[in-house]
């Protein structure tokens, strides 16, 4: 099995323990990962919203530099993979294409007829690879808070591998490694991401109501497969924290870390020493679960 | 005697004054000016079934944020579709957006409030309204264009100035030590055509 990787911005920097896992896990899987040559930023939310032809050309170039590289393409971060789908999709409609196709060859590319799929980690995981015979280290007594925010699953037209509202493919894959998954109500209620910086209060305010579910349902850690939620849920936990005068002090994982742990791999290696905030609590709990020692 | 196309004419009228289900007419007797709906439908919301919208306000009854807007995305498909572009373009609800597409997966009619506003905002910035949101994104674009990848502290600098970098200087410390922040923003390979593509796109949209 062979994917084209689009890694993008985030998991350059902030989300670097992303990008890490990701890569790790999936070697151990036996999948290989074709890193997209010569990526540019997807766009985001944010571009679309100054020019919808602007943010289609930037998700697009990178959905045709996989179709050039003739490899279905793989995006960890949620943004790149909604963006990128989209894109994918606007190239099926004539009219979209032209206007893509135009900005495109101004950049010397050219738009290939290669149909390729767009596919985020977390569909790669539950859909095209069986891991269920790989645990070597179950996370049998970890309680979960399974996160999927708003774009790994919406708008369906263009995911459409788990429900919109209420998915479970998180869950699932937490549950084979051993964990329980707690019954999340607000599993995609939005974080405030996209306007985390210019509306900074509204973003507490949303980002704060996941966290008081999560804690209030005794989870160990927050699992989430977006770099921008977790800049909410992680980078920004201290920041709410104070704003509130609360206290949370909830590790935030990624969900291919937690697969990595479960597969024997070092937490090191997955990258989980670069966490802003420490996930120390999550991994003592896993190295110190009964069932592995005895 | 009435000719018959006189005929014509009073029938419709009679049609318009009833309960027809004509495709102008709207739950509340309006009717649809299209000029403002096209202009969202040709800049984006071409796939949003605007004229559709019967009003059941799931999208705001979903929304996250309805509780700070001043116009909830259900009153905002109405006036987009009476045409009322001052009041759209005047509303914090285009930048309380969060962009979750929660309103767009509960609505049964297929409007995609989400696209809709996407492309309002478009229209907006396009008309030169201010706002820190309109800057941060602004920015955003016109850094993206300049390598193709973002740099995060350039983003910071620019938007909040020194201010913002100095506010942001303990985490960007940890950043660094984590080995998450380098100090050379990364690029695309072709950055001069990379740049002239994108601002092309602008100057067509700006015509």
């Amino acid at each position: 099995m062979k994917y084209s990787y689009y890694s993008g911005c985030s998991l350059h920097t902030t989300a670097k323990e992303f990008n890490i896992s990701t890569q790790v896990i999936m070697k151990e899987l036996g999948v290989e990962l074709e890193e997209l040559k010569d990526w540019s930023c997807c766009g985001g939310s944010i571009a679309g919203g100054v020019s919808h032809d602007m943010g289609m050309a930037l998700a697009a170039r990178n959905v045709v530099l996989a179709q050039n590289q003739n490899l279905d393409l793989v995006a960890s971060c949620s943004g790149c993979y909604n963006k990128s789908a989209k894109a994918a999709k606007a190239l099926e409609d004539p009219k979209e294409r032209a206007k893509i196709t135009a900005v495109l060859e101004d950049m010397g590319m050219e738009v290939s007829d290669n149909n390729i799929k767009v596919k985020n980690i977390v569909d790669v995981l539950i859909n095209d690879i069986d891991y269920t015979g790989k645990i070597k280290h179950p996370l049998t007594g970890l309680k979960v808070a399974c996160y999927y925010g708003c774009l790994m699953t919406r708008p369906d037209d263009i995911t459409g591998w788990d429900s919109p509202l209420y998915p479970m493919s998180m869950d699932k894959l937490s549950e084979i490694c051993g964990a329980e998954a707690v019954d999340f109500r607000a599993k995609t209620k939005c974080c405030g991401g996209p306007i985390l910086v210019h509306q900074k209060e509204v973003a507490y305010e949303l980002t704060k109501a996941l966290l008081d579910e999560a804690k209030s349902l005794n989870a160990d850690c927050i699992v989430l497969a977006c770099p921008l939620c977790a800049t909410n849920l992680e980078i920004r936990q201290k920041e709410i924290e104070k704003y509130y005068n609360v206290s949370y002090n909830l590790p935030i994982v990624y969900i291919t870390e937690l697969i990595g742990l479960a597969l024997g791999i070092s937490p090191q290696t997955l990258g989980m020493n670069k966490h802003v905030l420490s996930v120390k609590a999550v991994i003592d709990k896993v190295k110190n679960n009964p069932l592995v020692a005895a | 005697m009435p000719t018959k196309a006189e005929k014509t004419t009073a029938r419709k009228k009679r049609l318009k004054s009833f309960f027809s289900i004509d495709r102008d007419r709207q739950v509340d007797g309006d009717t649809i000016n299209n000029k403002l709906l096209n202009e969202i439908v040709a800049e984006g919301g071409a796939s949003a079934s605007i004229a559709a919208c019967m009003q059941c306000g799931s999208c705001t009854g979903g929304c996250p944020n309805a509780d700070k807007m001043d116009i909830p995305p259900r009153s905002l498909i109405l006036m987009i579709q009476r045409g009322e572009w001052d009041k759209v373009l005047q509303s914090k609800t285009l930048w309380l957006c969060s962009s979750c597409y929660t309103c767009t997966s509960r609505c049964p009619r297929g409007v995609k409030p989400s696209d809709v506003i996407e492309a309002a905002k478009a229209l907006a910035i396009r008309e030169g309204i201010k706002n820190d949101s309109v800057k941060f994104n602004t920015i955003f674009v016109d850094l993206i264009k300049e390598r193709g990848i973002l740099f995060e502290p350039e983003l910071m600098y620019k938007y909040g100035g020194l201010k913002e970098v100095i506010d942001q200087a303990p985490l960007g410390i940890k950043l660094t030590l984590t080995g998450k922040m380098s100090p050379f923003p990364e690029k695309v390979k072709d950055p001069k055509s990379f740049k002239k593509a994108l601002e092309k796109i602008e100057k067509v949209s700006k015509k």
